[in-house]
């Protein structure tokens, strides 16, 4: 009797029905009629946010199941303009001319993030080296090649800088992150911002051997194994710079002081900046005055539509949100402090409640 | 008579193919179109990728709205492209060839089978599993390990392979992975080829007294000739279009060229998909039109690369999987 045998294709068949049989059971709607789903993209330095957020909320509120993804914050904005997603996560505000093109979206701030300039120097990573926006902008434009270059050496008087060649990284998706850095640059360097300028991309100058890589994941990865790097890191993750022994620098602020980012910096320099925050809440926190401002720090925004489709969803969304701006909610101290955020000061989360008030 | 509708069916069914490559070729050129007026041919030739101030206003050249400062090359993205895919097969191709003869002639009849569908497993693995591989294994081996060894040998004698080796993401790494892709495609291909040889040609070969090395080199090997570059073709296809294995080990070149075979560099699949984030964020939409720009002349070079095949095997069969 002949066995019988799949062949090829029919093989290929049945491992396809398999699958999608899988994945049709893992995401069956377990929904009653009267859930709300909300998802967030965007953002991966607010990712882990709303990831500690999220099933805290749902305790409160299972009716409201909120999905949360980290795209990127241009993949966030792209997303909440087109509907895909209610919640858009981003580092970065919208410009002027796609809130021309899109007036229907809200940027609102959900909390304060900073920024780290990390490297890996053999020898030197547990001090703290100090460093400028014009040594950082010669570094990434390719003018300071090495280490020991007089430049630095000024800034760390006493250090014995190795003759060794910088591996400037760079992130190679749409980034915050970049944002807020070539911001600094930007602001503090004038060549730098007539030459390359800001953006959640932008075009780096060649420098031969600089690196890109992907997500801050991909950052802290890169540096800890590439001798001699140098690399700008979202603050919520402190915790794995710490793991890969890489050296924090002293960013020097707009008054010339040298300065760590941590809650009395930060929160300095967000002080700073309060007053000019204007109603629709787009405004560049970086290089603030202050003698204790730390100089990279950004809002982390929510970028969401006004007119949603149903009531239902606008009132879920308005709860949900006001409950993260909220120091009682989301801004409480133990969310915060486990991705290292700063809360809203009051007149913000004044304004964001507002912006929050116009969802319908 | 009576087979027409099911012929018209085919027929159908035969011509979506076609159409749908029209289509999509019609979509890119349509899509790109106030991009390639905007870059002109100097496209191809620069290598600046700068996406201009996004957050100014925009102004107006050659007739079209763009940002301050913006300027689309993809010189970098070619030469990248192309680089690793040629190192790639410069790797795979004698891996293959060799996995090819030793699955046709080298093995039991009974071991054949076990092996031979492993090898094809090594094609179904998705390609991201092989960039996860590359992105914590392989780049801290090539920066501690392959780089110095090549560098130290070959790299005294040919400057490429000199020089500083860097992070270990690079050019290397990425064809490494890429060739690890490919092998399975080519040496599966090649090896069809070889079990079909017909058992007279080598019976007479043998007859001849040729031993088994000479029968596999040279009557075997070059009855599959046309075989051997088909499946080339087919693996330089796959090593262009790699999108995200390449993507997490290349390094991410912007704005310079490879000086030697560690230095970062970048490729155009894999610049599309990194890029696309931030082109969306272009209100004047003209980064994202030069993105499809890059997909077209991706396209292009691979619809070059099946017309050289064709050329080459000096037939209209070229064999595919």
């Amino acid at each position: 009797m002949q066995k019988f045998r799949l062949t090829q294709g029919m093989r290929g068949a049945v491992a396809a029905a398999a699958i999608a049989t899988v994945a049709t059971l893992g995401t069956a709607p377990i929904a009653s009629a009267r859930t709300i789903d909300i998802l967030e993209t965007g953002s991966t330095l607010l990712y882990p946010l709303f990831n500690l957020w999220v099933p805290v909320y749902h305790r409160m509120h299972p009716e409201i199941r909120i999905n949360t993804q980290g795209t990127g914050s241009g993949t966030g904005i792209a997303e909440a303009i087109s509907g895909v997603a209610q919640i858009g996560a981003s580092d970065a505000y919208m410009s002027d001319m796609q809130v021309k093109q899109n007036p229907a979206i809200l940027n609102i701030p959900l909390a304060i993030s900073a920024q780290t300039i990390n490297y890996n120097v053999p020898g030197l990573n547990n001090i703290h080296l100090k460093l400028n926006g014009p040594v950082l902008a010669g570094i990434y434009d390719g003018q300071i090649r090495d280490w020991n270059n007089p430049a630095i050496q000024r800034l760390n008087p006493g250090v014995r800088l190795p003759d060794h060649v910088i591996t400037p990284i760079h992130r190679t998706d749409g980034s915050g992150d970049t944002f807020i850095f070539s911001q600094y640059l930007s602001f503090s360097t004038p060549a730098w911002n007539a030459r390359v300028g800001y953006g959640t991309t932008i075009s780096w100058p060649a420098v031969q051997g600089g690196l890109g890589a992907i997500g801050n994941p991909g950052m802290v990865q890169a540096s800890s194994q590439t001798p001699y790097s140098i690399a700008y890191i979202g603050v919520s993750f402190t915790r794995e710079v710490a793991r890969a022994h890489l050296g924090t620098a002293e960013i020097e602020n707009r008054a010339g002081m040298f300065l760590l980012p941590n809650l009395h910096t930060v929160e300095a320099a967000a002080q700073q900046l309060v007053a000019k925050t204007p109603r629709d809440e787009r405004i560049s926190l970086v290089f603030a005055p202050g003698k204790f401002s730390y100089p990279i720090i950004n809002y982390e925004y929510a970028m969401v539509n006004a007119h949603q489709a149903d009531g239902a969803t606008a009132i879920a969304l308005r709860n949900f949100l006001s409950w993260a701006v909220n120091t009682r909610g989301g801004n409480a101290a133990r969310f915060l402090n486990q991705v290292r955020f700063i809360a809203l000061p009051p007149r913000i989360s004044a304004l964001s409640r507002q912006q929050i008030a116009k969802i319908h | 008579m009576t087979l027409k509708p099911f012929r018209m069916v085919l027929l159908l069914a035969t011509s979506l193919i076609p159409l749908a490559l029209a289509a999509i070729f019609v979509f890119l050129v349509r899509y790109s179109w106030p991009a390639i007026h905007f870059n002109g041919f100097g496209f191809l030739a620069r290598h600046t990728w700068s996406l201009g101030n996004l957050y100014a206003n925009p102004t107006v050249k050659h007739g079209q709205q763009v940002p301050i400062g913006a300027d689309y090359g993809i010189l970098v993205f070619i030469v990248g492209t192309l680089s690793t895919s040629t190192v790639a097969l410069a790797i795979a191709i004698p891996v293959s060839l060799g996995v090819a003869v030793f699955l046709a002639e080298g093995l039991s009849a009974r071991l054949r089978p076990l092996f031979s569908f492993i090898v094809e497993l090594l094609a179904a693995v998705p390609s991201v599993v092989y960039g996860l591989w590359g992105y914590s294994v392989l780049t801290p081996i090539i920066a501690h390990d392959i780089g110095p060894a090549v560098r130290d040998s070959v790299g005294r004698v040919i400057p490429f392979f000199g020089g500083s080796i860097g992070s270990g993401y690079g050019l290397l790494a990425a064809s490494l992975v890429l060739a690890l892709m490919v092998v399975p495609i080519i040496a599966a291909t090649v090896r069809d080829g070889l079990a079909r040889v017909p058992a007279e040609t080598k019976e007479a070969a043998y007859a001849l007294g040729a031993t088994h090395f000479e029968v596999v080199r040279r009557a075997m090997l070059p009855m599959v000739r046309s075989n051997i570059i088909g499946a080339c073709i087919l693996g330089l296809g796959r090593a262009l279009g790699e999108t995200m294995a390449v993507l997490m080990v290349s390094g991410g070149a912007l704005n310079y060229l490879p000086n030697n075979i560690y230095s970062p560099v970048t490729t155009m699949a894999s610049f599309i998909v990194s890029q696309l984030d931030s082109a969306l964020q272009d209100p004047t939409g003209m980064a994202v039109r030069s993105l499809a720009e890059i997909a077209l002349i991706l396209f292009i070079i691979a619809v070059l690369t099946n017309v050289l095949a064709r050329f080459l095997t000096g037939s209209r069969n070229v064999p595919t999987i």
